[in-house]
């Protein structure tokens, strides 16, 4: 009995990973096809990373030599591993702990609650597991053979010890290190909902998410590259390295594999400590959430009161300002919609990151000189700015295509809209608002303070029409009134392609920010830039404005494949309907 | 006036609502009726134009719904039979949201909204996110979603649905007055003696097809039938009630 509820909540915790309500109903396996995707992307970052350690492999090297090269990789792969885990911790935030349906609705069931507990439990971690999977499935192969003795023949690889320890302390670090920051997370959140009252905890837990969010992109992405015996030995790094888990694991990973060298016997006693008190706090912080948060769920009030909502401007006539205020309501209070929001938002950052570090980098002002930020920093701020431009509007164009209570997109389709250029200036407008203009105001307090006026102001014209040309490129297809149209998964290869061209984006990016620097300073070229811009946001808006006249008139509901046979719409007569 | 002509809906593998023809007129309840399956939701889906029919005509005036979507949508207020709503948006939030698709003046438009939550006791509640409403306040608010507008066809499907005792009265006096004002108001139940109380004139459908169009009197005469019940009964159900409650008792007990 036990056993056969254990496998049924199992079955039913695995699979909400993905909310089956957003998609479509053409979505035929549609759950299978979209955690596919997600799959697919984790193997082909882990193959992108494994081509790296392939081609460390060298037989003039010695084995020990080949070892110490290769720690570079290794904690590139044990830093990308808990980049991953940390994005699907967040993603999968609050799935761990029972929520107000699981105990309305098993609670009158004779479920015992420690059977409840397994099936979250065993849910997690297999979820966790198979994302760990995904992305070290290629990597783990790759770097055991690089790893294992370079000399002989391929039979004497195969049949070295040396090969299967390191993939043996591979999977045990990789894993370690993902159950190391899940854990992490799920003690944080635990503690949180100890600590705080549960009305209290639902509003700190939205914010915690945000928190662990940016914590995980921002360490990734800032993080040093120590991975060599002066970098690990230097006493200048010991205070940050106590602070970087990825260093750690890097240092389990030699233990474990048989190559530990006397500078990352520190960071591995960090691990073990670190595992042991994950070990030790997450069970018992999850546990006592578990059993005493179910009461307050079950006891607390229906209907709590409120008070009322923030003020909103009007969007134009009555109906864009509905659709406006709707789309900004959503994205406010949508936990889902904000999440994967910042999830762009933070890749941006990242290459903002990127940016502005090479330039440090690159650019060391004299001592005796004072600092010009327009003359040192100027294109490295330039192109941060666009591509979080570039990264808002893209993220907020993606998260509209994402619907929110689905079913009840019915009072849209009953209301009297009128599709075309009405239903297009609506979805506009809610797009300007909530990419355009809150990115093009943080850079200008962010530009008017380090900057001389005017190339301040000079680049925020830019940077404005540049965010119209985007937005319009974005409003491009079917009219679609945000989160109100099903999605249907298998139509994300252009943000996979997007994604993939990331490199020759920001080269594009940084080439045409030191365009724009050097055009600032010299009026009549700054015109014609201007110009050419305005002629691209009058052309893509005059292009949208015709396709949304045409056939693409009236708004969408249900995304829909589009049909494999053509009808050309004829009858007896050859007369086209 | 609402007419049907020859209206059907075929889904894969079934035929949902099957020729179907009858009018709904001004000043007058329509009761729609029929067991669970038969078509009826299907067909109010049709009128609104949230599914498009698989043949016929719908009309509305004399117009057809499907050419003339725009302006037949400004004139109707549908309370489906699910209260699916925006759970993040709070009832005043909703409504505002719904009089601005109507294109309703924004001061007449809180004008009503503030009368239909106050008489309908959602005041208090306003504000709050209709995520944590009840079964019968979100009813509320779907019922003044369907009327701020001022429509001149009321769709109401199963609108008394979770419903306080107190409210049900209301608003089965609500559709009177209404229908007494010149609405065209169509309304599907199952509860048949509050049927029989507000409706002057029945549309009865089984398995898709319309078993009866009529006046609930003119039916008791011509059936020599004493309730509307137990016209029902005869015209739609098909089983044996008595006996398959006894073989459910049976089954459980067994």
């Amino acid at each position: 009995m036990s056993q056969l509820q254990f496998r049924v909540l199992y079955r039913q915790f695995l699979f909400r990973v993905v909310d089956l309500e957003l998609l479509s109903p053409h979505a035929q396996g549609g759950a299978g096809k979209l955690l596919g995707q997600f799959a697919a992307l984790l193997v082909l970052m882990g193959l992108w990373l494994s081509l790296g350690a392939s081609i460390m492999a060298d037989g003039r090297k010695t084995r020990s030599a080949l070892l110490i090269g290769a720690w570079g990789i290794e904690h590139t792969l044990i830093a990308t591993t808990m980049l991953v885990v940390g994005i699907f911790a967040v993603l999968s935030w609050d799935s761990a702990f029972p929520d107000r349906r699981d105990i309305l609705v098993l609670a009158p069931l004779p479920v015992p609650a420690a059977t409840l507990f397994l099936a979250k439990a065993a849910a997690s971690a297999s979820a966790l597991g198979l994302t760990v999977f995904a992305f070290n499935a290629f990597p783990s192969v790759t770097l055991s053979f690089a790893l294992a003795s370079p000399e002989g023949g391929v039979l004497d690889l195969l049949l070295s010890p040396d090969l299967y320890r390191s993939f043996t302390a591979y999977w045990i670090t990789m894993l370690s290190a993902g159950g190391f920051l899940f854990g992490g997370v799920l003690c944080l959140q635990g503690l949180a909902a100890q600590l705080l009252p549960r009305r209290h905890y639902l509003r700190a837990s939205a914010l915690l998410q945000m928190a662990a969010f940016c914590l995980v992109v921002t360490v990734y992405f800032l993080q040093p590259p120590l991975a060599s015996p002066p970098a690990l030995t230097a006493p200048s790094n010991q205070r940050l390295l106590a602070w970087l888990p990825s260093y750690w694991f890097l240092g389990l990973f030699q233990q474990l594999n048989g190559s530990m060298h006397p500078a990352v016997a520190p960071v591995a006693r960090r691990a073990w400590m670190g595992l042991a008190a994950v070990a030790c706090g997450t069970p018992l912080a999850c546990l006592l959430c578990f059993f005493r948060a179910r009461f307050p769920i079950a006891e607390e009030p229906d209907i709590l009161p409120a008070v009322r909502g923030g003020w909103l401007p009007c969007f134009g006539n009555a109906f864009q300002t509905a659709i406006a205020q709707f789309s900004v309501r959503t994205l406010l209070r949508s936990r889902q919609h904000r999440t994967i929001l910042a999830f762009y938002l933070g890749i941006g950052f990242a290459i903002t990151v990127l940016y502005l570090k090479a330039n440090d980098a690159r650019g060391q002002v004299p001592a005796d000189l004072v600092p010009d930020p327009w003359r040192s920093g100027g294109v490295a701020l330039l192109a941060s700015s666009i591509v979080l431009l570039s990264a808002w509007v893209v993220g907020t164009r993606v998260v509209f295509a994402l619907p929110l209570d689905l079913r009840a997109n019915w009072i849209f389709q009953v209301a009297p809209l009128r599709g075309g250029t009405e239903c297009l200036a609506a979805r506009r407008r809610a797009l300007l608002a909530l990419s355009v203009v809150p990115a093009w105001a943080g850079c200008a307090v962010l530009f008017f303070s380090a900057w001389p006026w005017k190339p301040a102001a000079g680049h925020l014209l830019i940077l404005a029409l540049l965010g119209i040309v985007l937005a319009e490129l974005c409003l491009h297809g079917a009219q679609k009134i945000p989160f109100t149209c099903s999605y249907l998964p298998g139509r994300s290869d252009v943000h996979l392609t997007f994604w993939i061209c990331t490199g020759l984006i920001m080269t594009l990016v940084k080439e045409a920010a030191e365009y724009e620097h050097r055009v600032l300073s010299s009026p009549a070229r700054y015109a014609q830039v201007l110009l050419l811009l305005a002629a691209a946001g009058v052309v893509a808006r005059r292009y949208t404005a015709a396709r949304a006249l045409s056939d693409h008139a009236d708004p969408q509901f249900e995304q829909a494949e589009p049909p494999v046979i053509l009808s050309l719409g004829l009858h007896g007569g050859g007369a086209a309907e | 006036m609402l007419e049907l002509l020859e209206v059907s809906k075929r889904f894969p593998g079934t035929v949902a609502v099957d020729q179907i023809s009858f009018r709904a007129r001004p000043g007058e309840v329509t009761g729609y009726l029929g067991p669970n399956g038969s078509g009826k939701s299907t067909t109010m889906k049709m009128i609104t134009g949230l599914i498009e029919p698989t043949s016929g005509t719908i009309l509305f005036d004399g117009l057809p719904v499907r050419r003339n979507r725009v302006a037949s949508k400004q004139r109707m207020g549908y309370v489906p039979e699910e209260p699916h709503l925006y759970g993040h948006l709070s009832a005043w939030e909703y409504l505002v949201m719904v009089s601005q698709l109507r294109d309703l003046p924004a001061r007449e438009a809180a004008r009503r909204i503030d009368g239909l939550l106050r008489l309908l006791s959602l005041d208090g509640d306003r504000h709050t996110p209709i995520s944590s409403y009840s079964k019968g306040m979100r009813q509320k608010v779907l019922l003044s979603a369907a009327l701020v507008h001022n429509p001149d066809l009321i769709l109401l499907d199963e609108p008394f649905s979770g419903l306080d005792v107190g409210t049900a009265l209301v608003l089965r006096d609500l559709i009177r007055e209404l229908a007494s004002r010149g609405k065209v108001v169509l309304f599907s139940l199952h509860a048949l003696d509050t049927v029989e109380r507000v409706c002057s004139h029945v549309v009865i459908l089984h398995r898709g097809r319309i078993v009866a169009d009529d006046s609930i009197g003119r039916l008791r005469s011509l059936m020599a039938l004493p309730t509307l019940e137990s016209i029902f009964a005869q015209l739609a159900v098909e089983q044996d009630t008595a006996a398959i409650s006894r073989q459910i008792a049976d089954l459980i007990l067994s």
